[in-house]
């Protein structure tokens, strides 16, 4: 364990923040957190957690890569989910939405990787223009929140509410174990160095954005279960969440390094600042606040620049 | 070299316009230099052979490891068929800065190194452990920070690092620089057994005179652009290259 923490120096400060903000909200709120309510509280948790290890893979390609149309696209899923396949074509049965979800993401993905490392528009140039793309078929398709779902897909955000996240765990450790995962921090690294190494850097990159999409799809699902029903104004926050949770997790926004570990405990970090502060009624306006404040501190605190000073002048 | 055994070919390659075209050959076992001054071609020429460059006109083909002969235009297609390229610049193309040595060892082999698409640690372990005694690296441990190797180290990484990819060819754009002279003995020993007991060709550009009298069978001089002198080993001397380098026939 120690081994494993001494490699991942990065992931310091969101651990320590998540001890402490666990203990305030188990202090201030027992109930919520006893074991039995757990389900709930982690499908409470679960969009923004899977909203951050989404928006990881292209932020490790490096480069300025950058997925900002993960919220829009889990806001798409929900109401293509409720609207479409529930409504329209009566689908109920999670063998069939599931994949025509997972589908949607990767198709999704795909068009973010073809865009950004193809045509190498600009990855934030590339997804704003998706995200938009996204947001407004969204509102196309249920001007404002409607509808209803099946029992399972409401149980996601109860009883069953780790298995989404636990499959994407699987997944992820998965491809830790393949080149791909390697050469996806090296590219993240120096993608000179890689190129020269004989990595597809292009095609590494691309499967950063399809991977996002899927991730991206998951969430989306674990959302609707959440709201139970079509929302299209919900999950549009979620894209500077998730990037907050990420950065706060210690993920280098330059590329290279990071883990799923860090995408989990950031998320889980804001997560448990918003129902500490929810629990003292705290006006929304000032919630915004304090986010923003969280997170240019963590990400003062996690910056390179500022270790090398202080390393400085201890040496001095 | 007769082109049926060559491994390596270039064929009317035009490095810039109105250049003379280049053809060239290489096959097992031999070892080409590449000479000239600075900015004269043989940078673009060897970036060209690996596919890094596209040069103005020509071709070049390389006898790949399935046995078919590929035409090299895009680096990563042309490693995965067995061209090796150690890049002259060590900090920005060649090393992976914040990895560990076995990060940066295993890289490039990665595709070659795994079961089920799983990669295979231990396998690739025990070849970095294997490069390590032929080469004589010295390191802490497969884990420490490639940046905390000497320079003559990090080339010993890089040249395992493609080594564990059983290349049918390397180039290798002044692999010695910046590396002491001990580590350099080593280095040219180990280019000679590749050579002589793998049959690798090897192609080896080199801003030093000396270590392409020492290690190569034949050189090729470069002057503006275009090929202006190849020398057999007999008739290689630190005279006649430099004059050649410089556009005069040696006496």
């Amino acid at each position: 364990m120690s081994r494993w923490l001494a490699g991942r120096a990065y992931l310091r400060l969101a651990a320590a923040l998540f001890v402490v903000l666990l203990a305030v909200n188990i202090a201030l709120n027992p109930v919520r957190f006893a074991p039995a309510s757990l389900g709930v509280t982690i499908g409470l948790a679960s969009g923004l957690i899977l909203a951050a290890i989404a928006s990881m893979p292209p932020i490790l390609a490096g480069r300025g890569g950058i997925d900002i149309s993960v919220g829009p696209l889990m806001g798409l899923v929900n109401v293509v989910v409720v609207r479409w396949l529930v409504e329209g074509l009566g689908i109920e049965s999670p063998f069939l939405i599931v994949p025509l979800v997972l589908l949607l993401g990767l198709l999704s993905g795909a068009l973010n990787g073809l865009l950004a490392t193809v045509l190498r528009i600009q990855p934030i140039v590339a997804t704003l223009g998706t995200s938009l793309f996204y947001a407004g078929i969204t509102l196309t398709i249920v001007p404002s929140p409607a509808g209803t779902v099946p029992a399972w897909i409401k149980a996601l955000a109860g009883p069953t509410s780790i298995l989404p996240l636990a499959a994407v765990a699987l997944l992820w450790l998965l491809i830790k174990r393949l080149p791909f995962y390697e050469q996806l921090l090296c590219v993240g690294s120096d993608d000179r160095a890689a190129y020269t190494a004989g990595i597809p850097v292009t095609l590494v990159r691309f499967l950063a954005y399809v991977l996002a999409g899927l991730i991206a799809a998951v969430g989306g699902l674990c959302l609707t279960g959440l709201i139970g029903s079509a929302d299209p104004n919900i999950a549009g926050t979620y894209t500077l969440l998730a990037i907050s949770a990420v950065a706060l997790g210690g993920v280098s926004l330059a590329g290279g390094r990071g883990g799923l570990v860090a995408a989990v405990l950031g998320a889980a970090d804001i997560f448990l600042l918003q129902t500490a502060l929810t629990f003292f009624n705290v006006s929304t306006f000032v919630l915004q606040i304090v986010y923003g404040t969280v997170l240019t501190v963590a990400v003062v605190l996690n910056a390179d620049r500022l270790r090398q000073l202080l390393r400085r002048r201890r040496h001095a | 070299m007769t082109e049926k055994r060559a491994i390596l070919t270039a064929r009317g390659v035009r490095l810039a316009p109105g250049a003379s075209p280049i053809d060239f050959a290489i096959g097992p076992g031999e070892i080409v230099g590449l000479a000239g001054l600075e900015g004269h071609g043989q940078d673009m020429f060897i970036q060209a052979l690996c596919g890094l460059h596209r040069p103005e006109a020509g071709e070049i083909r390389l006898q790949g490891k399935d046995g078919h002969v590929v035409q090299v235009t895009e680096f990563a297609k042309a490693a995965a068929q067995g061209l090796a390229y150690l890049p002259r610049d060590r900090r920005t193309t060649g090393v992976l800065g914040g990895l560990s040595v076995f990060d940066n060892f295993a890289i490039a082999a990665l595709p070659d190194h795994q079961r089920l698409g799983i990669v295979d640690r231990p396998r690739l372990k025990e070849k970095l452990a294997h490069f390590t005694r032929e080469l004589g690296m010295v390191y802490r441990s497969p884990s420490a920070s490639i940046g905390t190797l000497s320079g003559g180290n990090q080339q010993k990484v890089l040249l395992a690092r493609w080594l564990a990819r059983e290349p049918r060819v390397m180039l290798m754009n002044d692999p010695t620089r910046g590396v002491d002279l001990g580590t350099r003995m080593k280095l040219y020993e180990v280019f000679r057994r590749l050579a002589a007991d793998q049959g690798i060709p090897l192609v080896i550009l080199s801003s030093e005179i000396e270590e392409i009298l020492q290690l190569c069978h034949r050189v090729l001089v470069f002057r503006e652009a275009g090929l202006f002198a190849e020398l057999e080993r007999d008739a290689m001397t630190m005279d006649r290259v430099i004059a050649a380098m410089f556009g005069q026939e040696a006496a």
